[in-house]
């Protein structure tokens, strides 16, 4: 059955406001980006400058510098921009469309209402001085101290020889290598002696990278691909630096007077205190963006919600700023004309039947239900995305889906089981992201499936109700099949997760009642697995033959 | 909040073995909030004796109600056409619903079908934490917020005893030292010199079945008792 197409709509107000949260280049090509489209933005920084300044990608000898800066000098001259430096995001509360966000700036704390949010935050940067059981200080720096002597006083590096190690204590980065490539053009054109870069990998995909890789060692620059990281012994102003040359094959010692050391791109320190205001994911490097095969690049597990640049990825500028015009097309979507159109029943609150235990709130993958004193929770039809998972949890059956609701599918369970006759009744619940398709993909392929079969769509594992499990049981199911996407694969981040916990659960309850615990299965497949889908279904009736019919019959 | 957990199964069907009509009946409020006997579990607890009496081939005829608190008779009173029908009332309230409902319905035997835990606060879904026991003499005042008469292994009202240990209870290490917990927090708010105050013991024997009335009520009561 397919979700009813005749819901009614209604048309609601939403903010067009939009917040940026980082003032690094991500943050400052968003602002412009939305700007543009004609929303109002408030950009925060929670540093002192936006900009170049605000940067934590190479500091010296970036080649489109000027660009860069007079696209941060745009945003003063462009209307509808709010800059707020030395501020940072408080606390959030509401929905796609009516987010609520409170400002701490040095003197006051801010409140806006805004229709989305972008976060476009920089990473953070570490020198890896442990992993080369180097001690900072002497001839030893780390890249972004380098960068910063580069910027302020070339001139002192004139007729001296350094030394770069990169890629033994952390794997190769294009990043890491272009802030290299960078600093070594600044140091030939200051007029250093030599220049020796000692790396593990030596990765350069990235736009414009292999040339500046060759353009730097044409100019005198040498650079050693190691399969261990060099030996390095530091003696006051000196470094030696001892290997093993595989062209020339043999041992040979450099000294230079200064060694410079890689440094970490890692997650920004704002990240995880923003995950937490904004309620969004966590990834399992740390960024704020869990893996979803369902979302464009920039798309958060909540609607309204973007991350650009570092904020989910160490993404180099120009795939940052790509980032950026892709999350201001992703906040035109959800804002529009400040006008949306969307179903009245998408999922709807009994609250007569509600007792505000906050369970669809704290289960909510998607952040879509907030409450209002009065009203207690409402689940908002911009953010929901109708995936069930609070409806099953409810503890007062207090929540419907459009489409789907308990009174639907229960009677779909009792009006399919009653069609069965003689073979194994086996009701398959099937999430429509993946074992709904499988199953088609089985039917058109013409793979025979058993006769008694009957599937139920849901529109994620996470809208199977315990008790739908209960009921096909005691409306006479031989089998049940709880059907779900693969672990990591939930359109819903965790609808098959709780799929999997109550067919545990349920195992349990249907032991207890004297019932063969066999008889219910959990099982996850991918839209494209129709073998498998059939595998899986001939093995449990097959199971179910074993068993013999449900002494329930 | 009061939390409750479900009984087993088993429990429950030894109880309604004799009984071929019952009506269950869950609580909208604490034993919804913590997940034991609102209306889903109604449900679901009707289909697992469902199963289990078909199987024992001793059917069973149930029927499920869901009230908004069993602990105030006028919602009872919702109940009063259905009670009839039936045999036995299972239901799902916490102690204090089940005796209200046995005595508003005191022909009908009336069962429970949880059991009543604990008052405790709700950290995350179906977690809770069993913070107050009820002893009449809330010292949360001078105690930083922590209830010694919960968290101490023996009720202490003045601690710590001699046997906290690093910040953990003699009885185990998985037992926080409630009155370690006090210190710390009473440090950290600048009051410490609070814990030298001598509170007089709890009078816990002899302990009769509690009435309260709220003072503003109290003429009410009269009235009504009059």
């Amino acid at each position: 059955m397919t979700a009813k197409l005749e819901t009614a709509m209604e048309q609601i107000e939403i903010a067009t406001g939009v917040l940026v949260v980082g003032g690094g280049m991500t943050g400052v090509a968003t602002a412009l980006e939305v700007a543009r489209q004609g929303y109002p933005v408030t950009l925060i920084e929670a540093g002192e400058k936006v900009g170049p300044a605000a940067e934590s990608r190479p500091r010296t000898g970036l080649p489109d510098a000027r660009r860069l800066q007079d696209m941060a000098a745009r945003l003063a001259q462009t209307d509808g921009i709010e800059v707020l430096t030395a501020t940072r995001l408080d606390a959030a509360a509401g929905v796609a469309g009516d987010f609520k966000v409170w400002l701490s700036t040095a003197e006051d704390v801010l409140e806006r209402r805004v229709g989305a949010i972008v976060v476009a935050t920089e990473f953070d940067t570490a020198p890896l001085y442990d992993g080369y059981g180097l001690t900072p200080g002497g001839a030893v720096i780390g890249q972004s101290e380098l960068e910063q002597r580069l910027a302020g006083d070339p001139g002192s590096f004139s007729g001296k020889t350094v030394a770069f190690v990169a890629g033994f204590a952390q794997s190769g980065n294009p990043m890491v290598m272009q802030r290299i490539f960078h600093c070594v053009k600044a140091l030939q054109d200051a007029g250093a002696a030599g220049v020796y870069v000692y790396v593990g990998d030596l990765k350069v995909a990235d736009d414009g990278l292999e040339r500046e890789y060759r353009t730097g060692r044409d100019r005198g620059a040498i650079y050693f691909k190691l399969k261990e990281a060099p030996a390095i012994a530091a003696s006051g102003a000196q470094v030696v630096i001892g290997f093993h040359d595989p062209v020339v094959r043999q041992q040979i010692e450099v000294t230079a007077d200064c060694l410079v050391v890689e440094e970490s791109l890692g997650v920004g320190a704002q990240c995880a205190d923003l995950a937490a205001i904004l309620r969004i994911d966590i990834g399992p490097r740390g960024f704020l963006q869990s893996d979803n095969i369902y979302r464009f690049p920039v798309a958060t597990n909540r609607e309204g919600i973007f991350v650009a640049g570092a904020s989910r990825e160490v993404r180099s500028l120009p795939w940052a700023l790509a980032d950026a015009r892709n999350a201001a097309l992703q906040v035109a979507e959800v804002l529009g004309d400040g006008t949306r159109l969307v179903p009245r029943d998408k999922a709807v609150v009994d609250i007569g039947k509600c007792t505000f235990c906050l369970t669809c709130y704290r289960c909510c993958p998607h952040g879509a239900i907030y409450w209002l004193s009065e009203n207690k929770p409402v689940i908002s039809p911009v953010a929901c995305q109708a995936c069930g998972i609070c409806a099953s949890e409810c503890p007062m059956d207090a929540i419907q889906i459009g489409g789907f609701t308990d009174d639907l599918i229960r009677g779909q369970i009792a009006a399919k089981l009653a069609q069965v006759n003689g073979d194994p009744a086996i009701v398959a619940f099937c999430c429509q992201n993946s074992a709904l398709p499988a199953g088609e993909m089985a039917a058109t392929f013409r793979m025979s499936v058993p006769a008694g079969l009957r599937t139920i769509q849901v529109p994620c594992a996470g809208k199977i109700d315990l008790q739908y499990i209960l009921d096909a049981f005691v409306s006479g199911a031989d089998g049940v099949l709880v059907m779900a996407c693969h672990p990591g694969n939930c359109k819903s981040e965790r609808g098959n997760t709780y799929a999997s916990w109550r067919v545990e659960d349920a195992q349990r309850l249907i032991a207890g009642a004297g019932l063969e615990p066999e008889r219910l299965r959990f099982a996850t497949l991918a839209a494209n697995m129709g073998t498998d889908f059939k595998a899986i279904v001939v093995d449990m009736d097959q199971k179910i033959r074993e068993l013999g019919k449900s002494r329930l019959h | 909040m009061i939390v409750a957990e479900r009984k087993p199964l088993e429990e429950i069907e030894s109880m309604l073995k004799g009984y071929r009509r019952v009506l269950t009946v869950g609580c909208g409020t604490c034993v919804a909030v913590c997940l034991a006997g609102g209306e889903k579990e109604v449900g679901i607890l009707n289909a697992e004796l469902q199963i289990a009496r078909k199987l024992d081939e001793n059917p069973i005829e149930l029927g499920a109600a869901c009230v908004e608190r069993q602990c105030d008779m006028e919602f009872l009173d919702e109940l009063q056409g259905m009670v009839d029908q039936y045999d036995a009332i299972l239901s799902m309230a916490c102690g204090a619903g089940v005796q209200f409902m046995a005595e508003r319905f005191e022909d009908v035997p009336v069962f429970p079908a949880v059991d009543t835990t604990f008052i405790g606060a709700n950290r995350d879904v179906g977690w809770y934490e069993e913070k107050c026991r009820a002893c009449g003499t809330c010292v949360l005042g001078m105690t930083a917020g922590i209830c010694p008469v919960t968290m101490c292994a023996k009720g202490l009202f003045n601690g710590p005893c001699g046997g906290t240990n690093n910040g953990y209870c003699e009885i185990g290490n998985d037992q926080p030292c409630a009155w370690y917990r006090i210190y710390e927090r009473l440090a950290r708010q600048g009051r410490l010199e609070q814990i030298m105050e001598i509170h007089p013991a709890n009078e816990w024997r002899n302990q009769t079945p509690r009435t309260l009335v709220q003072a503003a009520y109290r003429k009410r009561k009269e009235l009504a008792a009059s």
